[in-house]
This record gives structure tokens, sequence and C-alpha cells, in this order.
């Protein structure tokens, strides 16, 4: 996952960062998604957005869809 | 990408700060609180405030949920981590927070391990790895983190893993907004409502501020256009005599909220009766921590602590700056005594916080108005 604020400077919690991303596809670990700047990110939990297929775009903080 | 570019173009966001200016009452000011570090942020990077007319003023509130995390609290995680066998996880936001001597950097340095997570899930998986070593995970966050801390450890249950702990400090958005709205020396016009908080909450929390406090509330995107249109939704509510909850952020945030993350929550969490937050003193019914079901998981129950209240030191004008009284620069020990690298207070530790936005971002904005 992209969103590290060692070296961007931000912080997840307190940006309250939701990072928009789009579902490539779902497997038994999560969905994998890619974001706007093309980074890959595996493991995303959708079990508060279900159900959801691949093309859909999601609102992920901390690792879960949440939107 | 659809619904982020559209929303950073520089030419409506002209416009918009044009019929911003049109909407407005000659002769008055205006101050509006925006809750999220997000839209701090947002605000700094995009030159916002100074995209908006002179008599519109940004207030900075309480948003970072990092910040907020008294002395005493970073001191309790820290012996956790200094115990043998323990692997620590936390956000990397959390690594630098200062508590009363150390950091949790500064007991990794020493020798504890300590490890950044970017989700509590990461730490569940490292717990699943190292069956031998107890693994604990120090939650923050607002209502948009806790649905995954919950999430994480509804899965550990489920699971059976017994090596997995969480400190819980997550911490919820409505009441320090009302010890704001009490406070009697704050004067607001209206809110910028925290944009993810609602994805998850809904906007119904948020009512008692147009019905008690009788300020407008509108619920914003982090994109610039957003919290321009936002801006602009607070003055025409201001000039055309409503005061609701207004939802600019529509095409995120459901009205209801995400009713599975609320139940996931209400599962693993209860409300604490009372919690001290940073800057703010003790609130009441502010936090969370782990519910009966799940006093397994509870690092706290699990491990001693010393669970000792330290003061913030007495130069420390966080308060007054989290309340909008005074800027950042107003304080009297901003920029030399407290700075990012050696923060006193909570407004300068978290790179979200007012004095920390203002001394990264706006400081040379300043510099070059009074040449």
């Amino acid at each position: 996952m992209t969103d590290s604020c060692d070296t961007t400077g931000r912080c997840i919690t307190c940006g309250d960062e939701g990072v928009p991303m789009r579902v490539v596809t779902l497997t038994i670990d999560g969905a994998v998604c890619v974001d706007h700047a093309g980074a890959r990110h595996e493991g995303i939990a959708v079990d508060l957005v279900e159900p959801v297929a691949p093309g859909d775009q999601v609102l992920v903080h901390a690792g879960v869809a949440i939107a | 990408m659809k619904f982020v570019d559209e929303f950073r173009n520089a030419e409506l966001g002209q416009v918009m700060a044009g019929e911003i200016l049109a909407s407005l009452e000659p002769g008055r000011h205006y101050k509006v609180m925006e809750v999220c570090g997000g839209h701090t942020h947002s605000i700094y990077k995009y030159g916002i405030d100074d995209l908006l007319p002179e008599n519109v003023e940004l207030v900075h509130g309480p948003g970072c949920p990092v910040c907020v995390i008294p002395m005493g609290r970073v001191d309790d995680g820290i012996a956790i981590a200094a115990q043998d066998g323990v692997i620590f996880t936390c956000f990397g936001d959390m690594m630098r927070v200062p508590g009363s001597t150390y950091t949790l950097l500064d007991a990794k340095a020493q020798g504890a391990d300590v490890r950044m997570v970017y989700s509590p899930l990461d730490a569940l998986r490292i717990a699943r790895e190292n069956p031998d070593r107890e693994v604990v995970f120090f939650a923050i966050g607002f209502e948009t983190t806790a649905p995954s801390t919950a999430l994480t450890l509804k899965r550990a249950k489920a699971e059976g893993v017994t090596n997995f702990s969480a400190v819980c400090n997550h911490v919820t958005i409505v009441p320090p907004l009302r010890a704001l709205l009490e406070s009697p020396d704050l004067r607001l016009d209206g809110f910028i409502g925290p944009g993810h908080v609602c994805t998850v909450v809904g906007a119904r929390p948020f009512q008692f501020i147009p019905v008690d406090y009788r300020r407008p509330v509108v619920i914003s995107g982090f994109e610039p256009l957003d919290i321009l249109q936002s801006v602009l939704m607070i003055m025409r509510q201001l000039r055309e005599g409503r005061c609701e909850v207004e939802n600019q952020y529509t095409r995120v945030v459901p009205p209801e909220g995400n009713l599975k993350a609320l139940e996931v929550m209400a599962e693993v969490f209860e409300l604490r009766p009372h919690f001290e937050w940073r800057g703010l003193g003790f609130i009441s019914n502010s936090a969370l921590r782990l519910s009966e079901a799940y006093a397994d998981f509870d690092a706290e129950r699990r491990f001693a602590v010393p669970g000792v209240r330290v003061a913030d030191p007495k130069a420390c004008q966080c308060g007054e700056v989290l309340k909008g009284v005074i800027k950042p620069w107003q304080c009297k020990v901003f920029g030399t005594a407290c700075t990012p690298e050696h923060a006193i207070g909570t407004c300068m530790v978290s790179p979200e916080g007012a004095c920390a936005a203002y001394y990264n971002f706006g400081r040379y904005a300043r510099e070059r108005e009074a040449v």
C-alpha cells in the first residue's frame, strides 16, 4: 500500500484519508484494487461494502473499504 | 480517474471563489470551522484559504485523533511494547508522538519490536505468522478507522487467534464538537463536516449542530472543489436564513452511513464513560473501548500498564488553537520551543495538526505578505 505517512508526511488517521480505488479482482484474502496513481493494493477487506464486483469503485481507509 | 481529476479543476475553483464572494453580506466577517485533518491538509496544499475572500476565515478544529491522545496513554503503549516477546504494531503516525519521555520510535531504537502497519489487518496477519509472540495493535482514529479495527477483531475471534490484542484509543467526533460549541469564547458561523467519518456514521449525528446551536453544517469531500463548494453552501444557508445539515459529498456519503460498519462497531466496542483529550480535557462518552464480548482481545486487560496521567506543559496553548480562539502563529511557543521536530503540544504533533500544517505550508505565504 502506498499511503505511508513516513514518506509523504501524511497521516492516514488525522488526514481521515479515504483513497478511491477501483476493484480489479476478488480473492479469498480480499480485493485487489488500483488507485488513482495506478498503484496496486492487495488484501483490501470488502466485508463492509458487499456485494462488490470487478470494476466497482470503493473508498478505502486503513485497508478496509468503507464505501 | 473518475471523481478525482474533475474536483481539482483550477478554473472552476476561481469561478466558485467568485460565487462565494457574491454570496457574502458586505462588512461581515465569517468564521467557518473544518473539523478534519484531511480538510486542513487540502486547504493548505491547494491554497484554498488564499482563494477565499478575506472576510471568510477558516478555523481548524480538533480533527486529529493522533494529536489528542494524552501523553500518559502513549507511555502505556510504550510500556507494552517494551515487554518481552511483544510485537507492537501501530500506524506510522503514532511512531513519533512523544509520551512523557520517549516516542515509540525511540522504544524501537532501544530494542522493542515496534512495527508500522497500514491496516489492523496487517497486524492480525503478523499474529498468525508469529504464533509464539504476543502481537498488540495500538488502535487510533475516529469513526472512519474504528470499523477496520472492529472488523479485524471480529476476524481474530472467528479464527480463534489467541495471541492478538488491541489497545483501543478510538475517539468519536461529536462530543469534542459539542464541547467546543459550549465554550464561551468560541464564535463560529458554520462547520465543514468530516466527509469520511460521515461515510460511516451518516449525516444524522450532526443534526445537533443546527438544532441545538443554530449553525449550518455541510458535509464535505476532500478535493479542493469539494471544499469550495461546501463553503459556498454554508454561505448560502446563512444568507437565506437556513440552518441545516447538507451533504456536499453525495458521491460517497450515504445519509444513513454504512450500516454494516456501524453493526460491527456496536458488536466490538462500547463507549468509555469519559476520556482525556490533549488540549481539550476530559470529555464524556467520547471514546471507545472493547466490549465484554471482546475482553480477551483487550491489551489493557492483558498487560500491566502504568496508567499515569501526564499533564501537558504549561506553555502549551493548544486548547485555544483547537477552539479557533487563536491562530497557530499567535501561540507563544509556536516555531520556537514548539516545532514539528520538537513538538510540545498536540497541534504540532501530527502533520495534520493545525500548527504543523501551518508551519509546513502556510508560513511562507504569510512572510511574503508581510514583505
